[in-house]
């Protein structure tokens, strides 16, 4: 933050591409691959303060190969042993690429469409003035305090940098309204990231509505927000974290589509789904919305007979699957005013459910939120007058690229047409390539993590537009808590450390050597069994725990 | 006093073998010497002791203080006036007090690098080697003295680290052969290190270093 800036190399000459530059430093100016340097260039008569991002660091003079030539000697040995001075005498030349200068009527970078002449000294970046114009802010100035502004989400600092000196704040409106992808691979920090930026939108400044999709059960430790001091607001507000077991979740059967139905159904001939869609659509004409399969079949009976044999297929068929699954209500609903609220985050624990149940809440939940949301914003009575922000855990099983599962349809309206609405959805997962890529490439502001996989790698490449060449080749290298900002949160993409989060995390992996102990000693202090007497009639079956 | 150097026994500068005097120079660091024969001293060089890569000083008083200046035989040279003529001789081979000229014109040359400078003390031997460039010139008939290998070691130890700072402008000077004569020398310091000495690898790493580049500019490698 300091005013004074001193200059660290200086510009050798033009680079490869149009937009890159070299310039070279002495070894004790240590700057690092993905260092945000700047420049001063006159534009249209104004002095500007040009970003870089230095993209490549190569040793243009040091010691030879051949002082190294035996492990034991070092080469500052060999040098001192030929009168070669040692001290300062590594010359590094780096290549660095134009961001641009924030223009602050576009709040963003422009490009001065000028490489910097050789010559010219660069310096480090200021601190203040990165956490200003690298995220997506709007500030009017290149150097605002970015604490003081409502409605972003302090996610971690720059990984270049010391911890906690150049704070990167995201806008929460930003990634809300044009969603949002968490991409890193198992054990690399997903769902602290998710977490951390969970806190963040339900901080006071935010006050945001969030829904949370949780297959696995992960996100128990959210309830520390309630109460914690860091999420209270001068005015009294207090967020409320919401957990909705599997056993409150229900789809009232009238909610379902056809299509959803059929999709239940093993296995329908034709003429019983042309008999089925004929009585479903009569009765989604019916004024009641609380009807179960008994009234369905009634209808279907009274269409068609009571001996019709595609309808007694039918009967048994919607009786086995629908039925007998608890998840299905002729009457019970979730109700969407229990779980969206400004203020309040919702935790849908999914993780009893199976994988087609999942997908099928998912479903209902989402198309009756989208449908509330849009009669919000056509002014028509609307459950939801607020905008929301929906995250989903294991994004890929709820928009696989495979297209099988019926949440994906409403979860490619939503993230194509969501924005208007004001539906905004987080996709979090570890296996980019089996995302739907429209869903994908729709999901503006990207949080990528370590990926080692070459085929998530080229799922990222391929649908996320913002994801540059530099960025795809930080990701294997990453370690967990270390992820890549990109998108339209960020005016260009920065590598960053994710902050601790306020409260603990819970989803860290069970400790299968704890595990494994506790259940050997638990085995020790049982009974032990003598091996019962063997009669000759066959195997003997060894030792038996009797419970 | 180096350690290396008081630990051996040390040789008297005054004692050693004179080796030849200066004829010429190439330039200030290169300088010709032509060997001495049984008549120009007592005690005539060795052929071991005035061999390629042997190290040389020569005895200069610089402002009141006694210096030795430090060099290489880099090259040798025979010179035969005789050679080439094919006329009648008047001498015969048994005959040669008789001989007037060519036979007492046949000399060996050397051509001496200079390594750099020490200081020669009060017991004769040498202290505060430097490898920087001689600034003082050599005369002409300046006596060329056979370093020992004591010396020779003391002059490239500094602070306990052996060094042969100089190597770059040895190599400059000895030309084509200049990667022999740092090799030669370099036998020469590991010969007379112990086998344990941790300067013995530095040694090997810095021969392999000229060893190559010799053999890349040669194209063999």
């Amino acid at each position: 933050m300091s005013g004074k800036q001193s200059v660290v190399g200086t510009v050798a000459g033009p680079g490869e591409d149009p937009n890159e530059f070299v310039f070279v430093t002495p070894a004790d100016k240590s700057i690092k691959t993905g260092e945000f340097i700047t420049y001063t260039v006159s534009v249209d008569g104004e002095n500007r303060s040009v970003f870089a991002r230095v993209t490549n660091r190569e040793l243009i003079r040091g010691l030879p190969d051949g002082f190294l030539a035996d492990p034991e000697v070092g080469p500052d040995t060999v040098a001192a042993t030929l009168g070669v001075p040692t001290d300062d005498t590594e010359l590094y030349r780096l290549t660095a690429t134009v961001i641009g200068y924030y223009d602050t009527d576009m709040t963003t970078f422009a490009n001065p469409r000028q490489l910097p002449s050789p010559g010219t000294p660069l310096s480090i970046a200021p601190d203040q003035q990165l956490e200003t114009v690298l995220p997506n802010l709007g500030c009017e100035t290149d150097s605002a305090d970015v604490t003081e502004l409502d409605g972003t989400a302090h996610l971690g600092w720059l990984l270049n940098r010391p911890s906690e000196a150049t704070n990167i704040h995201i806008p929460i409106k930003e990634f809300a309204s044009t969603h949002l992808a968490i991409l890193a691979s198992t054990g690399s920090g997903k769902s602290y990231t998710a977490s951390v930026l969970i806190e963040e939108m339900m901080r006071p400044g935010s006050r945001a509505s969030l829904l949370v999709f949780d297959p696995h059960g992960e996100y128990d430790s959210l309830a520390d927000i309630q109460g914690h001091d860091a999420f209270q607001g001068e005015d009294g507000y207090d967020p409320d974290v919401v957990y909705y077991d599997p056993e409150r979740l229900r789809v009232r059967i009238s909610e379902l589509d056809i299509g959803d139905v059929m999709a239940v159904l093993d296995n329908p001939s034709n003429r019983m789904q042309e008999r089925l869609s004929t009585a479903w659509r009569a009765m989604q004409r019916r004024e009641s919305r609380t009807w179960g399969v008994d009234e369905l079949i009634n209808e279907m009976e009274a269409r068609y007979g009571d001996d019709d044999a595609s309808v007694g297929a039918l009967e048994w068929r919607l009786r086995r699957s629908i039925e007998r699954n608890d998840l299905f209500h002729p009457e019970d609903n979730v109700p969407l005013d229990e779980i969206v609220d400004p203020g309040q985050c919702t935790v849908l624990q999914m993780d009893t459910l199976d994988r087609w149940n999942q997908q099928l809440i998912t479903t209902v939940l989402l198309r009756r939120m989208y449908r509330e949301r849009l009669d919000a914003v056509r002014d028509r009575d609307s459950e939801i007058g607020h905008p929301i922000f929906a995250l989903f855990e294991e994004g890929h099983r709820f928009a696989p690229a495979s297209g099988d599962a019926p949440s994906l349809d409403i979860m490619r309206t939503i993230t194509s047409e969501g924005r208007k609405f004001g539906f905004g959805l987080g996709i979090i997962s570890q296996r980019p390539s089996k995302i739907d890529q429209d869903v994908l490439s729709q999901c503006g502001t990207q949080i990528s993590m370590q990926i080692k996989n070459p085929n998530d790698q080229d799922a990222i490449k391929n649908s996320v537009e913002a994801a540059g060449e530099d960025v795809l080749r930080e990701l294997p290298g990453l370690t967990p808590g270390q992820a890549v900002v990109s998108g339209d949160a960020m005016n260009t993409p920065a590598l960053i450390q994710v902050r601790r989060r306020r409260t603990e995390h819970g989803a860290e992996s069970p400790d299968v050597i704890e595990a494994w102990r506790e259940a050997y000693d638990q085995r020790q202090r049982e009974p032990a069994q003598s091996e019962s007497a063997d009669f000759g009639e066959g195997d003997s079956t060894g030792v038996q725990s009797l419970d | 006093m180096t350690e290396s150097a008081t630990e051996l026994d040390t040789p008297d500068l005054d004692s050693c073998v004179r080796i030849g005097s200066i004829v010429s120079s190439n330039s200030h660091l290169d300088y010709v010497v032509e060997i001495f024969k049984e008549r120009d001293c007592d005690r005539p060089p060795e052929l071991h002791e005035r061999e390629f890569g042997q190290p040389v000083f020569i005895k200069k008083v610089i402002d009141g203080t006694e210096h030795a200046v430090m060099g290489v035989i880099y090259d040798t040279k025979l010179v035969d006036p005789d050679q080439g003529r094919t006329g009648p001789r008047l001498a015969q081979d048994d005959q040669a007090q008789f001989t007037p000229g060519y036979i007492e014109e046949r000399t060996t040359l050397a051509g001496v690098a200079l390594l750099g400078t020490a200081v020669v003390t009060d017991d004769r031997t040498i202290a505060d080697p430097t490898h920087r460039m001689p600034r003082w010139t050599l005369e002409v008939d300046d006596t060329v003295y056979h370093c020992p290998d004591e010396v020779t070691v003391s002059f490239h130890t500094v602070d306990g680290q052996i060094q042969l700072a100089y190597l770059d402008r040895l190599i400059d000077i000895a030309g084509d052969l200049g990667a022999e004569v740092i090799v030669a020398l370099i036998d020469r310091l590991r010969r007379m290190l112990p086998e344990d000495d941790p300067n013995q690898r530095v040694l090997d790493v810095v021969e392999q270093n000229i060893e190559w580049q010799a053999h890349e500019r040669r194209g063999v490698v």
